[in-house]
C-alpha cells in the first residue's frame, strides 16, 4: 500500500486528539471516552503474541489468533459497566496511570473522511507499595472525521510481551 | 524447617502460612510433588504432524514435547547436553532438528544427538554421541486427548493417579464422539502468587465468587449462576456439589445442565448446542452425567497444577517460578463437533472472562498476590489459616464417586488438596503415598 502522509493541519488535529484520549484514559473518564472519542462502530482488538521461529511456515496449522481484547461498543460498555459498579476492589484506591503516546504517524485513506494513524502507547501504572507496571503497545488506528470531531473507528494493538506481566489489565490503551 | 505434620491439619482444615512463602518448602515441593506427579504437557490436537512441538514446563524444568514419526509423543528436557544451553526458544512450531545456538550440536526430533561441529578435529571422533541425546521424561501417557508426563519411573500409571476423577473428566473429554480440542494459543500471565493459592481457589472456593467477582457478575448475563448471588447475600447450596477424595483431584459441580454458559453474552447459542446434542451425551455418559452435569458449571482440578472449567470452557496449567511466582497458561477448549461460530463465541468469552484482560480473572490476581505477600512477614508467617467451612458434611452418594459435600460454597475440596500436598511431601517414595477414591477409602487412609 502506498501511504500518503496527511496534511500538517490534519496531523496536528489527530495528534491532539490522541493526547486528549490518553489524558481521558489515564484519568479513567470512560463515559467521556465512550461519548466523545469512540465511534459507534468501534472495533477494538489486541491479540496474544506468539513466539515462533522466523522461518516457521506452519500457516494454516498455526494456532488461531487469540484475543486479549476483541470488543465492539456494546462489550466495551460491559467492561466499563463493571468499573461503574464500584465492586472492582483491585481499583480502589485508584492505581495512578500514565498513557504516554509517541511515534505518531498519520496517513490518508481511500475513504476521504478516514485516516490511518500509527502510534505507540507506553502505559505506566503505579500500584500498591513500590509496585510499578509498564506495558508497551503498538497501535494501528483508523480515525474518522465526524461532526463530533475525529472519532476512533478501529484500533488494532500489538502487545510486546508474550507473557503478560501484571495481575490484571483493568485499563484501556 | 518445621515438621511437615505441623504445616497442615486435614481434620481442622488448618494450614501454616509459611507454606506460601518459605523457600525451603518450595524446593521440597519441586522434588516431592512436581518431580514425581503426572504433569500436563499438551493436548493431542496441538501436535498434529511429526515434528510438531510445544515448549512447556514440568515444575521449573523446561521441556519440549514433540510428535514423532510413528505418531507417538516424546518429551525431553529443553536443554543441550553439551554445556547446558536452552535448545529451543520458540513457543511452538514444527522442526525435525533442534540445533543448539551455543556450539551448534544438533539433535533430531527423536532426541538423538546427530551432529557435532568439528567432530573429528575437536573430539578426534571419540565422542560417543549415543550417550549425549536429549534427556527424556520417565513416563509419558495420555488420557482422552490430554498428554501428561512424570519424571518418576516409579509413579503409578496416569489412569491410576487420576482415579475416579476420570469419571468426571469424561463429562468434557468424552461427552461428544470426537472429543475436545484447544483453540487459539495460550494466554500467558505471570503472577506474583504462590501456586497453591491459585489451585485452592479454583478447586473449591465458590465462596469468593459473589464477593470478589461482584463487579463482573453484575454486568454479565444470567448472574444467578448455580444459586450464587452478587455480594454473597444469599445462596442456594442444594443444586450443587463439591467432590474430592480422589487422590487429590477435585470437582465443583452445579447440577442444572446449563449454568456453565451463564456468563456468556450469547449463551442462547451454547444452550441450543446443548439441546441439540444432549441425547447423544446421555447415550454415551448415562442420565446423571448427561442431564445433570454436561453443560453445568464445573471446576475440575487435577493435582497438582491443572484446572479446567467446561461451560466457561477454559483450560489452564500453572507453572511455578519460585515460592512467590507462577505463570498461568489459559486456553479455550471446545468440543470438536461445535460449529465454527460457536467456537469463536467460546474463544471470545474465555478471553473476555478469564483471559489476561478477563473481567473475572482480573478480580483474582490482587487477592492472591496479597495472600502470598502477607505470608512473608516474620509474625504473619507463623499464623494459621483455615479452610474449615462445612467440616463434617462429607458423605457418599450412590450416583457419583468420591467424597461429596453439598454446595459450591464449602471448603471440603481445599482440605483434600492440602491433604494430598502433605501426603506427597511426606512420602519417600510412591509406595508411601495412599490412593483413595471414596469416602471409605479416604477415611481408611487418613493420616497414613
Ligand atoms: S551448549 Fe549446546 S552445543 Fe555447546
Ligand atoms: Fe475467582
Amino acid at each position: 500500500m502506498n501511504l500518503i502522509p496527511a496534511k500538517n493541519d490534519i496531523y496536528l488535529d489527530l495528534q491532539r486528539r490522541l493526547f486528549q484520549e490518553a489524558r481521558i484514559l489515564s484519568a479513567e473518564l470512560y463515559d467521556e471516552w465512550l461519548a466523545d472519542i469512540l465511534s459507534d462502530d468501534i472495533y477494538y482488538r489486541m491479540d496474544m503474541p506468539q513466539r515462533r521461529f522466523r522461518e516457521d511456515k506452519s500457516g494454516q496449522r498455526a494456532p488461531a489468533k487469540t484475543p486479549i481484547f476483541n470488543d465492539d461498543l456494546a462489550s466495551l460498555k460491559v467492561r466499563i459497566g463493571r468499573y461503574d459498579t464500584g465492586f472492582v476492589w483491585a481499583e480502589n484506591p485508584m492505581n495512578a496511570s500514565r498513557h504516554i503516546i509517541s511515534n505518531v504517524e498519520v496517513f490518508e485513506m481511500d475513504e476521504k473522511s478516514q485516516f490511518k494513524v500509527y502510534s505507540i502507547v507506553e502505559l505506566h501504572r503505579s500500584r500498591l507499595n513500590a509496585d510499578r507496571k509498564r506495558f508497551t503497545v503498538g497501535r494501528e488506528d483508523i480515525w474518522v472525521k465526524s461532526e463530533k470531531g475525529y472519532q476512533l473507528l478501529e484500533r488494532l494493538m500489538t502487545l510486546d510481551d508474550s507473557v503478560v506481566l501484571d495481575s490484571n489489565m483493568n485499563f484501556f490503551l | 524447617m518445621e515438621k511437615l505434620d505441623d504445616l497442615i491439619d486435614f481434620k481442622t482444615g488448618r494450614q501454616k502460612r509459611l507454606i506460601y512463602s518459605d523457600a525451603g518448602i518450595y524446593e521440597q515441593e519441586m522434588e516431592k510433588i512436581f518431580g514425581r506427579s503426572w504433569l500436563f504437557l499438551a493436548h493431542e490436537c496441538q501436535l498434529e504432524k511429526p515434528g510438531d512441538f510445544i515448549r512447556t514446563f514440568m515444575g521449573e524444568d523446561e521441556v519440549l514435547v514433540v510428535r514423532q514419526k510413528d505418531n507417538s509423543v516424546k518429551a525431553f528436557l529443553n536443554t543441550c547436553t553439551h554445556r547446558g544451553n536452552r535448545l529451543c526458544k520458540a513457543d511452538h512450531g514444527n522442526s525435525k532438528t533442534f540445533v543448539c545456538n551455543y556450539h551448534g550440536w544438533s539433535f533430531s526430533y527423536d532426541g538423538e544427538l546427530t551432529g557435532v561441529p568439528l567432530e573429528e578435529a575437536a573430539y578426534q571422533n571419540k565422542l560417543d554421541k549415543s550417550k549425549f541425546g536429549m534427556v527424556e521424561v520417565a513416563q509419558i501417557a495420555s488420557y482422552k486427548g490430554l498428554i501428561f508426563a512424570t519424571f518418576d519411573e516409579q509413579a503409578p500409571s496416569l489412569e491410576e493417579s487420576l482415579g475416579e476423577m476420570k469419571w468426571y473428566m469424561d463429562v468434557w473429554l468424552d461427552a461428544m464422539p470426537e472429543g475436545t480440542e484447544l483453540i487459539g494459543t495460550a494466554m500467558k500471565v505471570e503472577l506474583p502468587v504462590n501456586w497453591k493459592l491459585a489451585i485452592e481457589n479454583v478447586s473449591g472456593d465458590g465462596y469468593h465468587l459473589g464477593w470478589a467477582h461482584a463487579g463482573a457478575m453484575t454486568v454479565t448475563a444470567e448472574s444467578g449462576l448455580a444459586g450464587l448471588s452478587v455480594g454473597n447475600s444469599d445462596v442456594d447450596n442444594a443444586s450443587a456439589v463439591s467432590v474430592a477424595g480422589m487422590n487429590g483431584n477435585t470437582l465443583l459441580a452445579a447440577l442444572d445442565g446449563k449454568s456453565g454458559y451463564a456468563f456468556y453474552n450469547e449463551y442462547q447459542k451454547a444452550w441450543d448446542y446443548l439441546d441439540e446434542n444432549r441425547a447423544t451425551v446421555v447415550e454415551r455418559l448415562g442420565k446423571f452425567r448427561g442431564e445433570k452435569m454436561w453443560g453445568s458449571q464445573l471446576n475440575m482440578t487435577i493435582f497438582p497444577n491443572l484446572q479446567f472449567l467446561p461451560g466457561l470452557n477454559w483450560f489452564r496449567v500453572y507453572h511455578p517460578k519460585g515460592p512467590g511466582k507462577f505463570e498461568m497458561w489459559t486456553w479455550a477448549m471446545v468440543d470438536k463437533e461445535m460449529s465454527e461460530e460457536l467456537k469463536q463465541i467460546i474463544l471470545n468469552n474465555v478471553s473476555r472472562t478469564f483471559g489476561p484482560a478477563g473481567m473475572f480473572d482480573n478480580d483474582d490476581g490482587d487477592n492472591l498476590q496479597a495472600a502470598t505477600e502477607q505470608s512473608r512477614g516474620w509474625r504473619s508467617r507463623q499464623m494459621d489459616l483455615y479452610t474449615n467451612m462445612a467440616i463434617g458434611g462429607e458423605h457418599s452418594r450412590e450416583e457419583m464417586p468420591g467424597v461429596v459435600s453439598e454446595g459450591l460454597i464449602c471448603e471440603q475440596n481445599q482440605r483434600y488438596v492440602y491433604r494430598r500436598w502433605l501426603e506427597m511431601m511426606k512420602a519417600d517414595s510412591w509406595a508411601d503415598i495412599p490412593f483413595y477414591n471414596s469416602l471409605e477409602e479416604a477415611q481408611a487412609t487418613e493420616g497414613q
